[in-house]
């Protein structure tokens, strides 16, 4: 006997479905089409890739592209690799672990304006207490967020400690769920602990990674307010990303091109982290 | 292949002793089975052996070798463990091979050892699945194939076929009892299964509360228990155990009676009761009597015993097989 497919079910799906459409879907759509505009709130003015063309013009925007793509490879790695030592440090049976893993999630909680602001104060080059501790044991501190070639790196540094206690929690999650079975398997066959790191604990943690890979990469592609409160992009573009560029074209009234700058950062994280999700997916272990 | 002995084993956590006093001989190429309830500390004086916990006071032996304090690997055992502890993200053949590859053993050398162990537990064909597309029989060849490469001087079991269904696990019960007899290694084997230990061993040892109750052949333990607790803990179903005043009417402390050594007559006997249930079995007939001044009484009787329930039957022990135990409590 055939079963008709009633349609009931749908129903239930629609009030999310509308959501999703009118905030995400359409505003997608939109931002596609305003992109290939030259548009402010009066007027809209088809000039094809024009706004693009003038983004791949521009060194300053071509720079941004690429504290991008830095900026969020480094987080990335960093969280990935730190939180992942600080996590097993944390489930070693150390002292004090439950204190210390609140003390590491702290930063997490803290507004990234407020974190930002204080960085700039303890970076300051000459009354930074970062730099005035350098001086007392005879280190000449650099310009963490003056010297253009270290600005960037100065953020990257700052989101790092911020971002680290989510990674460590995540992580903290993953180690718990392996079995100690596995371990104690491989004890009984001889692993030393470097061993039972690189093969036991990082391939059956490789969920938790990526999550925390997933998650940090997707920060550090979209991150704004941390570089906006340190250096507004400075000093010249030295430590712009897309997403200040963007800001700075909206503020300066080039909708079109910003709108332009939007959709770049959308495809760059499409094309970053689909590939990457869909290979992670493909190799997850089930433990 | 070696002989494990154990002096005088405790173990505490705390305040509280887990293991009081263990000592026992597990002799060269014995089937050695421990056996006991949930907490009696069977899986914990496993893993003393092993290494993998720590011993509060006594001492290990290993072919003669003192290994209280030796680290896991340097004690010439392999283990199965319950849950298999099979790599989930490595091939049959990298589980089997992970021991050599961790001591670095040349590749080509790896291969051939694990082809050969691969071809003895029948998982040739296998070797390059991952443990999740395999079924739970054929993961615990695995196990054993990974224990078996590192030609090991005892073997060790903590409930390896806990998490086989019944007929998976009478087959591996087989093939585990036809791998001692083609190795003759020395294997220590756990489990709270009754019928395992006694279908498996050359030795069982009964646990109790920290304390060995027995140590014995399964037939001895059977037909001669020392102790309630072994009596009521070997044989299925459990031997008829009763204290009180009918074990002083027989002359002892507890008294019992195990259900294949009683007789049930329609006319006379020494003991008269009423038929409450029936567990018909094919080949047996499990009988449960309430019987006037015993209380319950449990009766295996051949299949094709006409029976109903409400019945009133008369039992009676046979001949020379009743226990009496001047010591002891019913567990």
């Amino acid at each position: 006997m055939s079963r008709t497919k009633s349609p009931y079910p749908y129903w239930f799906i629609l009030p999310a479905a509308v959501i999703f459409t009118v905030l995400f879907l359409v505003p997608t759509l939109a931002s596609f089409w305003f992109s290939l505009t030259r548009w402010d709130l009066f007027s809209v003015e088809f000039i094809g890739i024009e706004n693009y063309r003038q983004f791949f013009r521009e060194p300053f925007l071509i720079q941004g592209l690429f504290n991008t793509v830095i900026y969020a490879v480094t987080t990335s790695a960093a969280k990935t690799v730190l939180g992942l030592l600080l996590a097993v440090l944390l489930t070693s049976g150390l002292w004090g672990q439950g204190f210390l893993r609140t003390v590491m999630f702290f930063p997490v909680l803290v507004s990234t304006i407020g974190v930002g602001i204080t960085f700039t104060v303890l970076m300051h080059p000459t009354r930074g207490i970062i730099n005035v501790a350098l001086a007392a044991i005879g280190i000449h501190g650099p310009g963490w967020l003056t010297d253009p070639t270290l600005a960037l790196y100065s953020v990257v540094l700052v989101d790092v400690w911020k971002g680290i206690g989510l990674a460590t929690v995540i992580y903290i999650a993953g180690l718990a769920s392996i079995s100690p079975e596995y371990y104690e398997a491989a004890r009984i066959d001889g692993a030393t602990r470097t061993q039972l790191f690189f093969r036991v604990t990082v391939p059956l943690v490789k969920p938790a990674t990526v999550t925390v890979v997933t998650l940090s990469l997707i920060g550090g592609l979209r991150s704004f307010d941390l570089i906006w409160a340190m250096t507004r992009g400075g000093p010249g573009f030295s430590s712009d990303v897309l997403a200040s560029v963007i800001y700075k074209q909206y503020q300066a009234g080039f909708y079109g091109l910003s709108t332009a700058g939007n959709v770049i950062l959308f495809a760059l994280i499409a094309v970053i982290i689909l590939p990457l999700t869909l290979w992670f997916n493909r190799k997850e272990v089930e433990l | 292949m070696a002989r494990v002995v154990l002096e005088n084993i405790c173990k505490s956590f705390g305040s509280v002793d887990i293991m009081k006093g263990i000592s026992l001989t597990v002799e060269d190429g014995e089937f050695c089975v421990f056996v006991g309830p949930s907490g009696c500390g069977k899986s914990t004086l496993l893993r003393m052996i092993s290494g993998l916990e720590t011993v509060s006071s006594g001492r290990i032996l290993i072919d003669g070798e003192d290994v209280t304090y030796a680290e896991p690997s340097r004690r010439g055992i392999a283990m199965v463990f319950q849950s298999y502890a099979l790599y989930p993200h490595l091939t049959v053949r990298e589980n089997i091979g992970f021991g050599l590859s961790l001591a670095r053993r040349p590749k080509a050398e790896i291969e051939e050892r694990v082809g050969k162990i691969a071809e003895t537990l029948q998982l040739s064909h296998l070797l390059d699945r991952k443990p999740k597309a395999l079924s739970g029989g054929q993961r615990q060849r695995v196990a054993i194939g990974r224990a078996i490469i590192r030609d090991p001087k005892v073997f060790l079991f903590d409930e390896p076929l806990s998490n086989l269904d019944a007929a998976l696990r009478s087959q591996m019960r087989v093939e585990l009892t036809d791998l001692h007899a083609k190795l003759k290694a020395t294997m220590i084997y756990v489990t709270h299964d009754q019928v395992e230990a006694m279908t498996m061993a050359d030795k069982i040892v009964v646990l109790n509360g920290g304390r060995i109750e027995q140590v014995g052949a399964p037939m001895t333990l059977y037909n001669e228990p020392a102790s309630p607790f072994v009596a009521g803990f070997i044989g299925s179903p459990k031997m008829n155990l009763y204290d009180g005043d009918a074990a002083a009417r027989e002359g002892c402390m507890v008294y019992g009676i195990r259900p294949e050594h009683i007789s049930l007559s329609a006319t006379d006997g020494k003991w008269r009761g009423t038929v409450r249930h029936i567990e018909r079995l094919g080949a047996d007939l499990i009988a449960h009597l309430t019987v006037d001044g015993l209380g319950d009484l449990v009766a295996r009787c051949p299949g094709d015993t006409p029976m109903v329930i409400g019945e009133t039957l008369f039992a009676s022990p046979v001949a020379g097989k009743e226990h009496k135990f001047e010591r002891g409590a019913i567990g």
